[in-house]
């Protein structure tokens, strides 16, 4: 737990998303089809012809999309633009901030800098898949209590880096913590609180705590 | 935004071989170099040959002989932290791990960061400079603080790869595999200056990948490391960088390596140091003047004769630093 | 001329403006608050962490078309003639408008001296400048479309150093020349005199560089039109501001535009203005029926929507053997970029210590770059920069201590408005406190180290000069089972405005924080309030959210006396129940039938003027310890100590947040950003973030301490808070430099302290 004392009357609150209603995607795009829980399988070896779309299957939060993608389109895009899955934030587009960051295989990656082809295969999590339900993730939950943000934007791709590091590592040290969260920019400079996070979801992690 | 390619992802390294001889095919690993270079219009690609399928350009495995294969697809998170890497060729997982950002080094493949691109900003920026086939070195009468004090000729552009001078240091060699078969190129020997040939920055041919990286089995009593100067606390390309592998007999030096990054267009070897070191005790003094002898004979352009002082100051940091372990 | 961006040079004039007084008189000052002060975490943190806040960059409406943007590639040219036939042919495109389309000629960059330019102006000024704009069906289509424009340019001479662009034979951007603005001129008292009277006298000269934005969000907006209505959604600091220059934009009323701008991913001053990008998407939905959304990429905004301008600062301070200050004398010049604007600021220069005899001279200068915004205390932490390792050198000649020497030339008044008293001044407080947590006395007394890494510590002091305003209006509606609605226009632009207005309401009516929900930044919904700039949101709405509480109390307690057949004197309202004066008691709103009979209760509340004859400013010391790699060059912020009076602290988490915040700021502004531009072509050099580097995570100090003053100001407004975002940020770089200097025992004057300014440094000393 936090070792900062009055947390004040409201503790971290739940509540669906009420302009979700702005994220509709559109028909034309729709192209997503869920077709239930994933395994990955091995991969095909086939050359993919062109710059017609090309037909993959992606495994994403534990559900498995089949869709047709150009071979230059980029995860982060994918995942915004079809599934509808805006959490992932494009900062940059070019692998130099880290807003973007997603799991694959457990792994952080840029989903900007991978293209949404070779993605396939593998396991992808991203921010919308560390809840549960509206129940947050122990590293959620810490980033909330440390007030380890400030816009937010750069939040998601934060708090993915951190489930990374403590799944690779889950006592770092704070040098760690710093090292393991270098691949996120934060301009609003809340370092100092997202270290604290890191830390406090960790310990949560240690004693039993959540997820 | 990207511009258009198609995408081919071999399982066979006879394949990607083929794919990679077909006309505006390029080989892709992690890709953190190679889309950027897309994006920017830097480079052309008809063809993405993605080789993350080549289950034999894996692993890093120890040789009968005592020393190291790496396979090319290896993540520089994967060298960092490689216990037979980190024990033995320290100075190969101390560049990996100094390398770009967690998530780059979680993506970022060993043969791609050899095999990368400059990163000079006239190069990446829309400049049409010569290296991109224009008739002019921006940077020389430019904005050159972050460029060559070494090896520039046409093109004064500084050689971004941290684990390329590690490697170097440590005797390291590439395998190519190619059309015609394969070949075992020594890193001393990989990288072109541009008075070579300015339009290209390996001797990898267009047809030919990266397979694997062979290191020699470390000498007796051998210490090595990498030191890397820069200009934020993480995910920034060296300023100047000194990796230095040695073999010691007892307290002396008997064997040098003492490459530099960030200041040359080719990891640059500085065999004066190195010579200076061998035969002799590490000593304050001495290290002194090798790292003396290391920045001699620099040619700066109008803003970098800094680099000068900061080779000076690397391979002063990564010789102290091997002095306090041996 | 009157320059268009009133957080540059005119803050004071801006400010000073008649501002339209309240109705209501204000309320008494809080004593000791419960919830407002404490660490509150943020009401909307839910969203913020689980990826489900919806910024501008996520919103997708059905059949939104997407805008892409041609730009000049040349930093001065004219477009000679723009072939769109190619990309009118390719794939999914609906739309383009150029420099020669109709809409193009909207004027852009209006002062009292006409416009400036248009929306697409065939004079381009600065590399990145639009050319062209295109909707089309997906990004994609959009992006290749854009790349089928063929323009030709004539290149025209440029000039990108703003010390040649003030030359007479300089290439000129505008007819009337690269400097619009007269040099303007600020003094009091006889600086001549006094120089002639010191005992000690500095003169140096400062450079600073220019320095980026960059928030994470990108700029952009959604546009849709609705029965000749138009609805946008922007990332932007103030949706009221935006709206207003939307509406004159394009000849349409301010009831028929509605701008929105709910989650925002940051701005720092760069998204205080109506974008191009904003009337792009406007534009070209209006002509496709269709609403279009028009985000930039990240390397336009490393181009095009602003920066904190590069200054040259020459100060001369004279000072007396007893630490008195005599004078300051100073010369500023900025880069405005190619348009006008503000480029300098010496407020501070000029108030923050007293001296008698001052005088500054400030001017701004074209060159062909992307034009300066308001950035986070625009001008400040340049003239800190240079002041405050002015002070630190006179005391240095004096023999003092420099936190000594500041505390001789505190301030109880405001000098540059004419001797009005401040509300309240911590100054001296974040001095003296702030050295003594950061252990001041004892680190100076240290033995320097021996080893070839050098130590050392360095102090800056700071304040912002604006008390904010205009004024702003908030309606609060108590619901029939005792939650409550707060709406008001403030943008949270990260700073936790919404949970502060959360905070306020149940400070007011004890009702829980989690029960009052917030309403904000939405010109067609939510009631007027000022930009989300110039560290005003909390002490301007704040207030008038404290004023809607107390406007919902009357008719509460009436109700009740009503209800409960009690004299309304003896009622008191508390923790969300009526209380009875000699009775136990309690009442819970929700328990009111005539509440629940009225569904609501409506307060309107608005902010009472400033007080009179006086003003309630922020003031800030900075504390830190560096370690300077003399081999390398290389400088780590180890330790640092930011002692803020902000008056009072409204939530000790966002407080603390907004500190640290502007300390890794002012990190970037002292230790690495710098935008480079080629001198041979006025390009871009530095052109993304590998290349203009912002602070990561290894750049802040893990050994980091806010210490808050925590003032009780009864008189600055009803809440008693001043100013934060930007006094955190103002004194940091200069802090450091100080602290370099103090290291190395040479001085750098320019920023960024780099390697390469570091080894420089020391050469020259080695050198002497």
């Amino acid at each position: 737990m936090s070792d900062r004392g009055n947390k004040g009357p409201c503790g971290p609150q739940k509540h669906v998303n009420r302009r979700g209603f702005l994220t509709t995607i559109s028909t034309s795009a729709a192209a997503a089809v869920v077709v239930g829980a994933a395994t990955p399988v091995a991969a095909e070896a086939a050359p993919r012809d062109a710059t017609e779309p090309t037909p993959i299957v992606l495994y994403v939060n534990g559900r498995k999309y089949r869709l047709a993608v150009e071979p230059r389109e980029t995860l982060i895009s994918v995942l915004r633009e079809r599934l509808g899955l805006t959490g992932s934030k494009p900062g940059c587009e070019r692998g130099e901030c880290g807003a973007c960051t997603v799991l694959l295989d457990g792994s952080t990656r840029y989903s900007c800098m991978t293209l949404a082809v070779e993605a396939q295969d593998h396991i992808i999590t991203t921010i919308e898949g560390l809840a549960n339900g509206e129940e947050l993730s122990d590293v959620q939950q810490a980033f909330i209590h440390e007030d380890g943000y400030q816009c937010g934007f750069c939040t998601p791709g934060q708090v993915m880096a951190a489930e990374g590091l403590l799944r690779k590592n889950p006592k770092p040290s704070i040098d760690e913590v710093r090292l393991g969260m270098s691949g996120n920019l934060c301009r609003c400079g809340a370092y100092g609180h997202i270290f604290k996070a890191v830390q406090q979801a960790a310990s949560t992690r240690q004693s039993g705590g959540a997820k | 935004m990207l511009p258009t390619f198609t995408y081919v992802k071999p399982t066979t390294l006879e394949h990607a071989v083929r794919e990679l001889a077909t006309p505006g095919a390029r080989a892709c690993s992690g890709g953190t170099d190679l889309l950027g270079c897309l994006r920017d219009r830097v480079l052309k690609a008809d063809k993405l040959v993605s080789l993350n399928g080549l289950a034999e350009l894996r692993g890093i495995s120890e040789l009968p002989n005592g020393g190291l294969r790496i396979g090319a697809l290896s993540t520089l998170s994967e060298i960092a932290s490689h216990t037979l890497i980190t024990t033995r060729y320290h100075a190969l997982s101390a560049a990996a791990g100094a390398a770009a950002s967690p998530q780059l080094r979680n993506q970022g493949t060993i043969g791609g960061n050899l095999c990368q691109r400059p990163r000079c900003w006239y190069y990446r920026g829309d400049f049409p400079c010569a290296r991109k086939g224009g008739d002019t070195c921006f940077a020389k009468e430019g904005e050159n603080q972050l460029h060559a004090i070494f090896g520039g000729d046409v093109c004064v552009m500084v050689h971004p790869s941290d684990t390329a001078p590690a490697l170097t240091a440590l005797d390291a060699s590439v395998r190519l595999v190619g059309p015609r078969g394969s070949r075992t190129v020594a890193l001393d020997a990989f990288f072109v200056l541009p008075s070579k040939d300015y339009t290209r920055e390996t001797v990898v041919e267009p047809d030919e990948l990266v397979a694997d990286i062979v290191l020699p089995p470390p000498p007796a009593a051998a210490l090595s490391t990498y030191r890397k100067l820069r200009s934020r606390g993480a995910w920034d390309f060296a300023l100047t960088g000194a990796a230095v592998a040695l073999g010691m007999h007892g307290k002396k030096v008997e064997r040098a390596r003492i490459v530099l990054s960030g200041v040359a267009p080719v990891p640059w070897r500085v065999e004066l140091a190195e010579r200076e070191l061998v035969g002799h005790e590490l000593s304050e003094a001495l290290i002194e003047r090798v790292a003396q002898r290391a920045s001699e004979h620099a040619s700066p352009l109008s803003a970098n004769a800094y680099k000068v002082a900061l080779v000076r100051g690397a391979v002063a940091e990564a010789l102290s630093e091997l002095r306090a372990k041996g | 001329m009157r320059e268009p961006n009133i957080y540059g040079s005119d803050t004071l004039d801006a400010e000073l403006a008649p501002q339209f007084a309240p109705a209501t008189s204000d309320l008494p000052p809080w004593g000791k608050t419960t919830v407002v002060g404490a660490a509150v975490p943020r009401i909307d943190g839910h969203d913020r962490v689980g990826g489900t806040a919806i910024y501008t960059r996520d919103i997708a409406l059905p059949g939104m078309l997407h805008c892409a943007i041609v730009h000049s590639p040349h930093a001065h040219a004219m477009v000679k003639r723009i072939d769109t036939t190619a990309a009118k042919a390719m794939p999914g495109v609906h739309a383009i408008i150029t420099c020669d389309s109709p809409e193009a000629k909207i004027p852009w960059i209006l002062t009292n001296q006409g416009a400036f330019s248009q929306l697409l102006d065939p004079h381009c000024r600065y590399e990145g400048e639009e050319v062209a704009a295109i909707a089309a069906e997906t990004p994609l289509q959009a992006a290749d479309a854009a790349r089928m424009i063929v323009v030709e340019y004539d290149v025209l001479p440029m000039v990108v150093n703003y010390e040649v662009a003030t030359k007479p034979d300089a290439p000129k951007l505008h007819a009337v020349g690269n400097q619009p603005s007269p040099a303007r001129t600020s003094q009091r008292g006889d600086v001549e005199a006094a120089f002639a009277k010191a005992d000690a006298v500095v003169e140096r000269t400062f450079h600073t560089s220019c320095e980026m934005h960059v928030p994470l969000e990108v700029h952009g907006s959604v546009a849709q039109w609705d029965s000749g209505k138009l609805e946008v959604w922007d990332s932007t600091q103030g949706v009221y501001a935006v709206r207003d220059s939307l509406a004159l934009a394009l000849k349409l009323p301010l009831s028929s535009v509605r701008v929105s701008s709910h989650f925002m991913g940051g701005g720092f001053g760069g998204k205080l203005e109506l974008g191009k990008y904003t009337v792009f998407a406007a534009v070209l939905a209006r002509m496709t029926g269709r609403a279009v959304k028009c985000v930039l990429t990240r390397e336009d905004t490393l181009r095009s929507v602003g920066n904190r301008p590069a200054n040259t600062i020459s100060i001369k301070a004279a000072a007396r053997k007893d630490g008195t200050l005599l004078a300051l004398d100073a010369t500023l010049l900025g880069a405005s970029g190619a348009y006008p604007t503000g480029a300098t600021s010496s407020y501070m220069l000029l108030d923050l210590y007293t001296c008698a005899n001052v005088r500054a001279v400030e001017s701004s200068v074209l060159i062909n770059a992307g034009q300066a915004r308001a950035f986070r205390a625009p001008g400040y932490p340049q003239a800190a920069w240079a002041l405050e390792q002015v002070m630190d050198e006179l005391a240095g000649k004096l023999g003092m201590d420099p936190v000594e020497f500041r505390l001789k030339n505190i301030p109880v008044v405001s000098q540059l408005r004419s001797g009005q008293p401040y509300t309240s001044t911590g100054l001296a407080d974040c001095l003296r406190d702030g050295a003594e947590k950061f252990g001041w006395a004892a680190a100076r007394k240290r033995p320097a180290n021996k080893g070839h890494v050098k130590r050392g510590i360095g102090i800056a002091a700071g304040m912002w000069g604006s008390p904010g305003g205009p004024t702003a209006t908030v309606i609060l509606k108590l619901y029939a089972d005792g939650s409550a609605n707060v709406n008001s226009g403030a943008a949270d632009i990260g700073t936790g405005t919404k949970t502060i207005f959360a905070q306020v309401v149940a400070e007011e009516l004890g009702v829980p924080v989690e029960r009052v929900s917030v309403e904000n930044a939405d010109t067609g919904t939510t009631q007027y309030a000022p930009s989300s700039g110039g560290s005003q949101t909390v002490l301007v709405t704040t207030p008038a959210v404290r004023s809607a509480a107390a406007d919902v109390k009357t008719p509460l307690l009436a109700l009740a006396a009503e209800e409960l057949k009690i004299d309304v004197d003896k009622l008191t309202i508390r923790d969300g129940n009526i209380e009875i004066a000699g009775d136990t008691k309690k009442v819970p709103f929700s328990a009111l039938r005539s509440l629940a009979q009225r569904q609501q209760l409506v307060g309107v509340g608005r902010r009472a003027p400033h007080p009179v004859g006086k003003v309630g400013l922020p003031f800030a010391a900075h504390f830190a310890e560096v370690e300077v790699n003399t081999r390398t060059g290389e400088v780590r912020v180890v330790r640092y100590v930011a002692a803020q009076d902000s008056g009072r602290v409204m939530n000790a988490l966002t407080f603390e947040n907004q500190v640290l915040g502007g300390v890794t700021m002012g990190i970037g502004f002292g230790l690495t950003e710098q935008r480079v531009l080629d001198r041979q072509t006025g390009k871009l050099a530095s052109g993304s973030w590998h290349d203009y580097k912002i602070p990561t995570a290894m750049d802040f100090p893990v050994d980091f301490q806010c210490v808050p003053i925590d003032l009780q100001d009864k008189e600055c407004n009803s809440v008693g808070a001043k100013g934060l975002g930007e006094p955190a940020t103002i004194p940091a770089a200069a802090a450091i430099a100080n602290a370099v200097c103090n290291a190395i025992g040479a001085r750098i004057y320019d920023a960024p302290i780099t390697p390469a300014s570091i080894v420089n440094a020391l050469a020259s000393k080695g050198g002497k």
